[in-house]
């Protein structure tokens, strides 16, 4: 279960935050948490859909701006920065999925035992480690990952957007997820974990994504030799749960971000009453109906003002945004019952994610976003008619 | 009504006390009980409205799991339920002449199906009133056990514009909050003052702290020197939105006026929210501030004690729980175990007398440095297990005044068939002497009340105290 749904529980239930995790929102049964089938190996991610082929490369930006505002003992803001963008170089080294030690730590975080602590790290991705960048004036797309999770758990993504011709900068907010490795190799741990059903959690992590936007997109043309290929007129933020929440946040301040998506994060930034124009995507699991349970996209879909849409994906759960489901096998998880497999989450997300990025920064209609399609029919058109599921 | 208010004020941390608490061993709730109701395993889906059934549910988990359901006289709840079943018929101008309570044998399933039955004959007749019918007769149920720790959840709704993080009221808070007002509303003393002005209404009035409360909608907060249940306007829960007027006095300029506070969403200080806060004092002393005992609280302590140890020498660790609400029973022992080892911090025992023991977790470093932990009316449940187990076992000073008294033992949540949740404790509290902390509440070792005049001008006698003592 997400932060957000954990918190909102806590409300809803009417009991202060503390409850939330103690009873009135028992930790669900992790689509992770009950190893129940034999591990199939590493997992490998789909190719990437678009003409180009994808380098990767990371970098390590510090903020002396601001102290951290999760580790009080130190006074500048670390940030990993993973790119992904078109390249000529079709051969090369793979980039690691992510370290055998942040594999560690991200199964300790999720609870899964049963298989080697470094299995995430043997998953293949299909990014050249380091490629020379390739194109010009491409629209840049930020990327932010959920609470606890690492930019990688996006890789798929990230990849596919790269292969259409998007430079994507990932972010890795420190201490902010089980696992990041800083430019001196130290590995920073979810610190942030500690105060996460404090009331008021998410309001101040996406304060401090926004901040950390902004940074990103400030540091960008210094920091990295390709950034000259970067058409900086043409920038969007996509994130996944409190990521997206963040997406949302860092649009109000900072006017640079044009179009936004986020993929089922309760959102937690004040929208100005008096609108909200850029275009912005709800892209949700059944869990964001309107009506349900949470109530932020209803609050904030009144007062989004320009292009948006609201769809939910049928059979999604929280993590079918992400690279989680194709990880499955490789855990030896049976995923639950009704729950879109992996191949065809990822296939989903990335198809609607890449349309709305088409269509705002590259000013290409996409009928996908009008209307339903039968060739994608879990996508529900909200609040017209996506109902019930 | 009390007891909702009291749930939603200030012991809704309560709750969460229950929780993490060990679940009583298979042999003691009955296995014909154990079926009856169980904890949720995941989210609740949405609610449904309550009905008899439901109630039926409740009143059977009630019998089978809490304290002393194997031994109370079930009559009183169905008696208790019936008695705010027929008011309420009442107060909607539908009373009915069926509407009579069966007689009661003693027999807890027949007594039900007599209770059942009578239920049905007066609802049938009012089905507009239905609903509303069966919600004050399992509210009635589940008060009727006078237990501060049992609780129904239900309906909960949130405005639809609230951002997290947010209040709802007046945005104000006064002297008299949380357990007081519902939990164990007998321990509050006048006069009724504001301590803090947390935004909304309140503070585009301009109240102040210390600004003192002479009338609530022209009801006094305290009659004869004892509470009134007018305090209780002063925090409206949503979707409660009745403006609510305040006559007020400012001692400082003898200025007495009116104000009419609408209650509403305001926005509450993030910094404020966190639950675990630290500063250093005098150079030399780590306050660490604790609103509740959340997952993770005493370690969240523990670390910033040592961080604020880092690169320095502490004479003493001042502890304030003023307003913790409680939480889980094992964060507050393990954070009596940072003061103490080998020791017991409380018992829990059922209505039988066989008691559980909470012991010290020997494995937590001990911080070996004097404790003064600044208690109030408002630590309740954990808090209160964890002061009494300081003093007690002599670990630390209490300074403040008495805790709450509202820590009837570790509840825990059943949910309902209609998505509600039904929480209540299996055992009781008792300190390490095995002394009742119910509703008596642990007295300080240093009284230090805080007065209205110390609201107004910002000071802190009970810290003042804390530190006084630490430099001795």
């Amino acid at each position: 279960m997400d932060l957000s749904m954990r918190q909102l529980l806590a409300v809803a239930a009417g009991l202060a935050v503390l409850a939330a995790s103690a009873c009135s929102a028992p930790a669900p049964p992790r689509s992770a948490a009950k190893p129940s089938a034999t591990s199939t190996g590493p997992a490998t991610l789909p190719a990437p859909t678009g003409a180009h082929p994808v380098g990767t490369t990371a970098l390590y930006l510090k903020d002396t701006s601001r102290p951290d505002p999760w580790n009080l003992d130190v006074d500048a803001r670390e940030l990993k920065v993973t790119l992904w963008y078109p390249t000529k170089r079709r051969d090369g080294q793979r980039a690691p999925y992510m370290t055998p030690k942040e594999s560690e730590l991200m199964l300790k975080g999720l609870r899964i035992s049963g298989v080697p602590d470094d299995t995430l790290s043997k998953t293949r991705t299909n990014a050249i480690q380091d490629a020379e960048p390739a194109g010009r004036k491409l629209p840049l797309v930020v990327v932010s990952p959920g609470f606890t999770k690492p930019m990688s758990t996006l890789t798929s993504l990230a990849e596919d957007l790269a292969s259409r011709g998007y430079v994507v900068a990932g972010i890795d907010h420190t201490y902010e997820s089980y696992a990041t490795t800083l430019s001196d190799g130290r590995v920073a741990e979810c610190l942030a974990c500690d105060s996460d059903t404090d009331p008021g959690f998410g309001t101040g992590v996406i304060q401090g994504r926004a901040a950390d936007v902004s940074f990103v997109l400030d540091q960008l043309p210094a920091k990295w030799d390709g950034s000259d290929r970067i058409d900086r007129s043409r920038v969007a933020m996509v994130g996944q749960s409190i990521g997206g929440a963040g997406a949302m946040a860092a649009m109000v301040k900072d006017s640079r971000v044009r179009a936004g998506i986020d993929m089922d994060g309760t959102t937690y930034a004040r929208i100005p009453k008096s609108g909200f124009t850029r275009p912005f995507m709800f892209m949700g699991s059944p869990q964001h109906i309107p009506g349900g349970r949470d109530n932020s996209w209803d609050r904030d879909w009144k007062l989004l003002t320009g292009w948006k849409r609201w769809i939910v994906l049928s059979g999604a759960e929280h993590q079918s945004f992400t690279d989680g489901p194709l990880m499955s096998g490789a855990l030896g998880i049976t995923p639950p019952y009704g729950i879109l497999p992996g191949a065809r989450s990822v296939e989903l997300t990335r198809t609607y994610v890449a349309a709305f990025l088409d269509q705002h920064l590259k000013s290409r209609q996409q009928s996908l976003l009008d209307k339903p399609s039968s060739r994608y029919p879990e996508v529900k058109f909200c609040p017209a008619t996506c109902g019930q599921s | 009504m009390t007891v909702i208010r009291t749930a939603a004020a200030g012991l809704a941390l309560l709750l969460a006390a229950a929780c993490t608490a060990p679940a009583p061993p298979r042999g003691q709730a009955s296995a014909a009980a154990s079926t009856v109701c169980a904890p949720p395993q995941r989210t609740p889906e949405a609610e449904t409205p309550t009905t008899i059934d439901v109630i039926e549910q409740a009143y059977f988990c009630i019998l089978g799991t809490y304290y002393s359901g194997a031994t109370l006289d079930a009559r009183s709840l169905l008696t208790a339920g019936f008695v705010a079943l027929t008011q309420e018929l009442n107060r909607n101008g539908r009373d009915l002449p069926e509407a009579t309570m069966p007689a009661l044998t003693g027999d807890r399933k027949a007594d039900w199906t007599a209770f059942e039955n009578a239920y049905r004959k007066v609802t049938d007749q009012v089905p507009g009133l239905r609903d509303k019918l069966a919600i004050v007769t399992l509210e009635a149920i589940v008060s009727a056990l006078g237990d501060n720790h049992a609780r129904w959840t239900h309906d909960a709704k949130r405005p639809p514009d609230y951002y997290e993080g947010d209040g709802y009221g007046l945005g104000l808070q006064a002297n008299v909050n949380g357990p007081q007002v519902g939990g164990n509303p007998g321990v509050a003393v006048p006069p009724l003052f504001v301590t803090t002005v947390q935004g909304g209404a309140a503070q585009a009035a301009g109240l102040r702290a210390g600004d003192i409360v002479e009338s609530i909608n022209g009801s006094a907060p305290f009659i004869g020197g004892k509470a009134t249940p007018a305090i209780n306007a002063l925090y409206p829960q949503y979707p409660e939105a009745r403006p609510v007027r305040l006559r007020l006095l400012r001692q400082s300029t003898g200025r007495r006026w009116s104000v009419t506070l609408k209650p509403g969403l305001f926005q509450r200080d993030l910094a404020a929210l966190q639950v675990v806060r630290s500063k250093l004092l005098d150079d030399s002393i780590a306050y660490v501030r604790m609103t509740g005992f959340a997952p993770d609280s005493a370690n969240r302590v523990l670390k910033a004690i040592s961080r604020l140890r880092t690169g320095r020498t502490l004479t003493g660790v001042v502890l304030d729980l003023r307003g913790n609400g409680g939480g889980s029973p094992l964060e507050a022992t393990r954070l009596v175990s940072a003061f103490v080892h080998g020791k017991v911090t409380a018992y829990q025992c059922t209505v039988d007398g066989k008691c559980e023991t909470s012991r010290t977790d020997d494995t937590v470093d001990l911080v070996n440095l004097p404790l003064m932990v600044l208690t109030d009316r408002s630590c309740a449940s954990a808090c209160e297990h964890f002061s009494s187990a300081i003093k007690d076992l002599r670990a630390g000073l209490l300074v403040g005044t008495r805790t709450a008294g509202v820590i009837s033992g570790p509840a825990q949540g059943y949910l309902l068939r209609n998505n509600t949740l039904l929480g209540f404790p299996a055992r009781h509290h008792l300190g390490p002497n095995r002394e009742v902390i119910d509703r008596i509440g642990v007295p300080p070792d240093h009284y230090v009340p805080l007065t209205s005049k110390d609201a107004a001008a910002g000071r802190d006698p009970a810290l003042a105290k804390a530190l006084t003592l630490l430099s001795k």
